[in-house]
C-alpha cells in the first residue's frame, strides 16, 4: 500500500516534469510570428530578411524541417544531458549563466526560508498560548494582511524607509563594487549587509502562512486529551508546551514550507528586482527586457524542477517522520491549497 | 444562514443588510475602502482635471494644487493616472475571480457529484498546479503570448482555478451525503436539477467567497507582472505606475519618490489589503466551522 502511494506521487511528479518540459518546447513553436526574424535581434536593430536559400538552411540547420515528434525527442535528450540552449543576448550557454547567479537566489530562499520559520514558529506559538486574548487577534490580523501583500510592495517600502529614509541598508545589489576586502570576515559582512533587506523581505511574505500553520494545529493540539494527561501529571509548562504540544503542531510545517516554495521562487523574483539583487529573478527580468528565450526557458527550467524536487523531498521527509502518514495521503493530511487556513493534520 | 433570492429584491438587501451585521469591524472598514475604490474606477473620468495618458504639465511636480498628486517623468498627472489605473487592477480582479471562480466552482461540483474518473483527474490536475510556480510559469507565457490585458486575465484564471475547484469539491462531497440530496436523486432528480436547486445554491456563498480570494490574487499577480514590465503596456495598471518609477534612474537618490512612488504603493496596498481582509471576515460567515 505504501509503496503504492509513494511511486504514485512519484508518477505524478514525473508528469508535472513532462509538461513543463513539453511546455518549454510548445511554447517557442506555438508562438506567433517566424523565429528567424529573432535570429539575428537586439532591440531597434534592423532586421534583415532571408533568402529563401538561407531560410532552408537555417530550417535544416535547427532541425526545423524533421517531423515534431523527433524534434521533441531530441529536445528531451538535449535537456538531459544538460543542454538549455544558448543564450543569444550574453553569447554564452545558458547553463553556465544560470549558474553563475543561482547561488545568489538559493542564498536568498535558504536564508528567508529559515527566518520565515523561526518568525512563523514564535509568532504562532505566542498566539496560540494567547488564543482569544488581544494580542492574539492582533498579531492575526496583521498576519492576513500581510499575507496577502505583494512581496515586492512590502520590498519597496523597506527599500524606502531603511535605505532610501535612513540609509541603514545599501540600495542594491548584493555586494559593494569595486570593494577591496582586507578578510574574508568583510567581505561576508558585506554580503549580510547586502541580503538583509532582500531576505527579510521574503521572510516577511513568507511568515504569514506558517504563523497560521502553527497557530491552528498548536490550537487543536492544546485542546487534546494528552496535554491535560501531562498537566496532570504536573510536569513544567514550558515542559508541556516545547515537548509536548510544539513538536507535534511542527510536523505539517515540513509539508507547509515545500508547498510555500512555488511561492517562496516567485516572491524571490519579485525581490530580486526590488532590490536589483544579481540572482535567477533579475536575471529573468534582464532576459524578459532583451526578449532572450532560450535563457528565459531555461531559468524557468530550474525554478521548476527546483520547486517540484523540494516538494518531493518532503514527501519522503514527511512519511519518514511521520508513521502515521504512511498509509494515508500526506496531501491531504495538511490540507494543502485552502487558502492557508490549513486543517492541521488531526489523524 | 438565509439563502438569497435571485428575484425578490427585497430579499437581497435584507441578505446584504444580513452580511453588513455580521461583518467584522475591519471587514466593515475593508468594504467601504473597497467601494470608494470602486467608485472612483467608475467615475475615474469625473474626479480628474488632467488627462492619463498624455502629458499636462512640467515633469516631475511635486503634489500641490495643479496636480494633486504631482506628475510622473513625462508630466502625466499621477492622479488622472491612479484613478484610471484602478479600472484595470479592478477589471482584472473581477474577471479572473469570474472566470477561474465559476469555472473552478462547477468543475469541483462535477468532480464531486460524479466521482470516479473524472474527480481522480481533476484532482490531479489540481496536485499538479500547486506544485507549479506561478509567477515564473506566468512571466514566461506572457512573453511568449504578449501581454495584452486579456492575455493576462486569461492566464490568471488558468492558474488560479484548482483553488476554489479544490475547496468546492470538498464542501461538495459532503453535501452529496446530505439526506435531502440523497432524497432527491433517488426521486429521480437528474445532475441538472441537483445542480442548480441544491449544490449551486447551497454552494454560491463559498463561491463568493472564493472570488473576492482570487479577485485579491488576481489584482497582486497582475501588479507583481507589471511592475516586472510584462503589464499591457496600453493600459496604465498600478504596477506599471510603479515600474516605472523604479526604473528612473536614481529615483531613490531624488525626492520624486516621495509621490511618484509613494502614492500608488498607497493604493495598491489599500486594495489589496482591504480585499484580504473581506474575505477573511466573509470566510468565518461563509463556512462558521473556520475557526476565528
Amino acid at each position: 500500500m505504501s509503496l503504492q502511494k509513494t511511486s504514485l506521487r512519484s508518477l505524478e511528479y514525473l508528469l508535472t516534469f513532462l509538461l513543463i518540459i513539453t511546455l518549454n518546447f510548445a511554447l517557442p513553436r506555438l508562438m506567433p510570428g517566424d523565429p528567424f526574424l529573432h535570429l539575428s535581434g537586439e532591440a531597434g536593430e534592423i532586421v534583415e530578411g532571408y533568402t529563401d536559400q538561407q531560410r532552408k538552411y537555417f530550417l535544416e540547420y535547427y532541425g526545423l524541417n524533421r517531423p515534431v515528434t523527433e524534434q521533441y525527442w531530441r529536445y528531451l535528450s538535449e535537456v538531459a544531458r544538460g543542454n538549455l540552449g544558448f543564450s543569444y543576448y550574453y553569447k554564452e550557454p545558458v547553463l553556465v549563466i544560470i549558474a553563475r547567479r543561482l547561488p545568489w537566489t538559493l542564498f536568498l530562499v535558504a536564508t528567508a526560508t529559515v527566518l520565515s520559520l523561526i518568525f512563523g514558529i514564535l509568532l504562532g506559538s505566542y498566539s496560540a498560548w494567547r488564543r482569544g486574548y488581544w494580542q492574539d487577534k492582533m498579531l492575526y490580523l496583521i498576519m492576513v494582511v500581510f499575507g496577502e501583500i505583494p512581496a515586492f510592495l512590502i520590498g519597496l517600502a523597506l527599500l524606502i524607509l531603511l535605505a532610501a529614509g535612513i540609509g541603514l541598508f545599501p540600495l542594491a545589489g548584493a555586494i559593494t563594487h569595486f570593494a577591496r576586502y582586507t578578510s574574508s570576515w568583510d567581505r561576508i559582512k558585506d554580503i549580510l549587509h547586502h541580503a538583509a533587506l532582500p531576505a527579510l523581505t521574503l521572510s516577511l511574505t513568507r511568515t504569514s502562512g506558517i504563523y497560521l500553520l502553527v497557530r491552528n494545529s498548536l490550537g487543536t493540539i492544546l485542546a487534546r486529551d494528552y496535554m491535560r494527561t501531562a498537566r496532570a501529571k504536573g510536569l513544567a509548562e514550558p515542559r508541556i508546551r516545547y515537548r509536548h504540544a510544539l513538536r507535534n503542531a511542527l510536523l505539517p510545517l515540513v509539508t507547509r514550507v515545500a508547498l510555500q516554495m512555488g511561492a517562496m521562487v516567485g516572491g524571490a523574483v519579485l525581490v530580486e528586482n526590488v532590490f536589483v539583487y544579481p540572482g535567477l529573478g533579475r536575471l529573468m527580468r534582464d532576459a524578459v527586457l532583451v526578449r532572450d528565450y532560450p535563457l528565459l526557458q531555461g531559468i524557468f527550467l530550474v525554478l521548476a524542477i527546483s520547486v517540484m524536487g523540494t516538494n518531493y523531498l518532503a514527501d519522503l521527509l514527511y512519511r519518514y517522520l511521520d508513521p502515521r502518514t504512511r498509509t494515508t495521503d500526506v496531501m491531504n493530511a495538511c490540507g494543502r491549497g485552502t487558502y492557508g487556513k490549513t486543517e492541521p493534520s488531526g489523524l | 444562514m438565509e439563502k438569497p433570492s435571485l428575484l425578490g429584491c427585497n430579499a437581497v438587501i435584507r441578505y446584504i443588510k444580513g452580511v453588513w451585521g455580521q461583518l467584522g469591524l475591519f471587514g466593515k472598514i475593508s468594504l467601504i475602502i473597497l467601494l470608494n475604490l470602486v467608485l472612483m474606477a467608475v467615475f475615474a473620468p469625473y474626479l480628474t482635471r488632467h488627462p492619463h495618458h498624455v502629458s499636462s504639465g512640467p515633469p516631475l511636480v511635486p503634489p500641490g494644487a495643479g496636480h494633486l498628486l504631482g506628475t510622473d517623468d513625462l508630466g502625466v498627472d499621477l492622479w488622472s493616472m491612479i484613478c484610471f489605473g484602478a479600472r484595470v487592477s479592478l477589471m482584472v480582479g473581477l474577471f479572473t475571480a469570474l472566470l477561474a471562480g465559476l469555472g473552478g466552482g462547477i468543475a469541483g461540483i462535477i468532480a464531486a457529484y460524479r466521482g470516479g474518473w473524472p474527480d481522480r483527474v481533476l484532482m490531479r490536475i489540481v496536485d499538479i498546479m500547486v506544485v507549479l510556480p506561478d509567477l515564473p510559469v506566468m512571466i514566461v507565457l506572457a512573453v511568449f503570448f504578449g501581454s495584452s490585458l486579456h492575455n493576462i486575465i486569461i492566464v490568471l484564471a488558468l492558474f488560479s482555478w484548482s483553488m476554489p475547484a479544490r475547496l468546492i469539491r470538498s464542501q461538495a462531497l459532503a453535501l452529496k451525503e446530505q439526506a435531502y440530496i440523497k432524497i432527491a436523486a433517488h426521486y429521480g432528480a437528474g445532475m441538472g436539477h441537483l445542480f442548480f436547486r441544491h449544490f449551486l445554491p447551497e454552494l454560491f456563498p463559498l463561491m463568493m467567497v472564493s472570488m473576492i480570494r482570487l479577485a485579491g490574487m488576481a489584482i497582486v499577480t497582475e501588479a507583481s507582472l507589471s511592475f516586472l514590465g510584462l503589464g499591457d503596456p496600453t493600459s496604465r495598471s498600478w504596477g506599471l505606475i510603479i515600474n516605472h518609477a523604479v526604473s528612473f534612474r536614481g529615483i531613490y537618490f531624488t525626492p520624486f519618490w516621495k509621490w511618484w512612488l509613494v502614492y500608488p504603493w498607497i493604493f495598491l496596498t489599500l486594495l489589496v489589503s482591504s480585499l484580504a481582509l473581506l474575505g477573511r471576515d466573509l470566510e468565518g460567515i461563509a463556512d462558521p466551522r473556520i475557526m476565528k
